[in-house]
């Protein structure tokens, strides 16, 4: 996104709009094209009176900013808009996520700070490391060029983002391995991470995760996201 | 993705907000999707939702509702926000009874979520637990301002958007009015106003 400071009166409207902050008045709205991330967020507001906020489509690697930045922009390997895939939402129909096992979320960048695809590296490699297994149609996923190791491809290293989802699975009894990973390398990143569980349900109701969780001493939210098994047809097993 | 998932804030005022999600799974049930996603909104809307919409054609509060209905294709996901758990469990109810077909997650604080779907007859299949925010939480706004734009899980919602509006609400705006501002910026129709006019208003009479 810029400004064109020929039409732009300099009224500061659209300031307070952008999620990164990016967004300054020097005499007339100027937008820090490093911060930016394409969200799109200014434009859609139509908070600016004299039409100077320009969006244009940006070529290869900045475009991944808008890919994973404006959720009204659907990501051609997942054909999901949004930043990640299906995962729990439709798992009573997909099967995604078996019994003994935990989906891992780490959402570098959110809530609102935004993370370059560094910091997503670091942890994607380290992950990698204790054998988690990457959701092949994440379209963090997408961006590795070896789903073994992690890695992501150095292209894109320095692009910022609203935020990406790092999606995992494994075993259920790796659960205190990978969290003490993943509470280390967080510690080495510029940036937050909003991190998630995904578990199914035992047959008589439990859910294994929380017994886990709490024997390691994780804390975890009082509130969450519960798939409640009206998909159809049902996911065998 | 994880957009209805790590919502910041009390028993109290959780209890106030409650998103019902649906969707097809692609290549399975995706075909014909479209038109069970308009009768998925079209029986939220019956039992009045703070907020609706669908990721593609936006919410209540930038389209008419009607609008949002017809603009839903195959493929869709489609949302609705209510305020209270016993309306939540009168949707399931009637979701259950309408046999859609169609995948449906509902977002929450879980005990009165599990509740709702034990008056509908349903069984919960998987479920998603925030383990909360890592990593340089210095960089973080306020809580109290994080439990106002979480509720757009894209980020739409600017903490500075928030701020600037705290103190509109300070010079006299109407919070309700401010909240409405506010959702119209998460696309999904995810936001939910009715709480953010409490919060805003919460925390301009205390800051």
């Amino acid at each position: 996104m810029r400004v064109d400071p020929n039409s732009c009166t300099g009224c500061g409207l659209c300031v307070p709009y952008c999620p990164m902050g990016a967004i300054s008045l020097v005499g007339v709205a100027i937008i820090d094209q490093d911060e930016c991330v394409e969200c799109g967020v200014c434009l859609r507001a139509e908070v600016c009176l004299s039409d100077a906020l320009i969006y244009e489509v940006a070529s290869w690697p900045r475009s991944v900013r808008a890919t994973f930045s404006n959720p009204l922009t659907e990501h051609k390997e997942t054909r999901i808009p949004g930043r990640g895939t299906e995962e729990m939402k439709t798992n009573d129909v997909t099967g995604r996520f078996k019994l003994g096992w935990v989906g891992l979320g780490v959402e570098l960048g959110r809530p609102g700070i935004g993370t370059r695809f560094q910091d997503v590296n670091r942890v994607a490699q380290v992950l990698a490391k204790v054998g988690v297994q990457f959701e092949p149609r994440n379209p963090v996923t997408c961006l590795m060029v070896d789903t073994g190791t992690g890695k992501i491809n150095p292209e894109v290293l320095n692009e910022k983002v609203l935020s990406a989802i790092i999606e995992c699975t494994f075993p259920l009894e790796q659960t205190p391995e990978v969290m003490r990973t993943l509470k280390e390398v967080s510690q080495e990143i510029d940036t937050v991470c909003s991190v998630d569980f995904i578990t199914r349900l035992e047959p008589d109701g439990e859910v294994p995760t929380e017994r886990i969780l709490s024997e390691i001493g994780a804390p975890y939210s009082i509130n969450g996201k519960n798939n409640v098994g009206l998909g159809r047809p049902l996911a065998k097993g | 993705m994880t957009h209805t998932l790590h919502r910041k804030g009390t028993v109290d005022n959780l209890d106030n907000d409650y998103v019902l999600l649906c969707m097809s799974a692609k290549g399975i049930n995706e075909d014909g999707s479209g038109a069970k996603m308009q009768e998925f909104l079209r029986i939220a809307l019956r039992h009045k939702p703070v907020n609706m919409g669908d990721m593609k054609t936006g919410n209540m509060y930038s389209s008419l509702p009607e609008q949002v209905v017809a603009g839903v294709q195959d493929g869709a996901i489609v949302h609705a926000v209510y305020d209270n758990p016993q309306t939540v469990a009168q949707v399931l109810k009637e979701l259950k009874e309408a046999n859609l077909g169609m995948s449906v997650v509902v977002s929450g604080l879980f005990k009165p979520v599990e509740e709702c779907c034990q008056k509908a007859g349903l069984k919960r299949h998987t479920v998603e637990y925030s383990l909360g925010v890592w990593g340089k939480t210095d960089k973080l706004p306020h809580e109290r301002v994080l439990e106002v734009a979480t509720m757009c899980g894209h980020g739409m919602v600017a903490a500075n958007l928030v701020n600037s509006l705290v103190d509109e609400v300070k010079r006299g705006r109407s919070s309700v009015e401010a909240a409405k501002e506010l959702a119209r910026q998460c696309v999904c129709g995810i936001f939910n106003p009715t709480r953010a006019a409490k919060l805003l208003a919460d925390i301009a009479a205390t800051t």
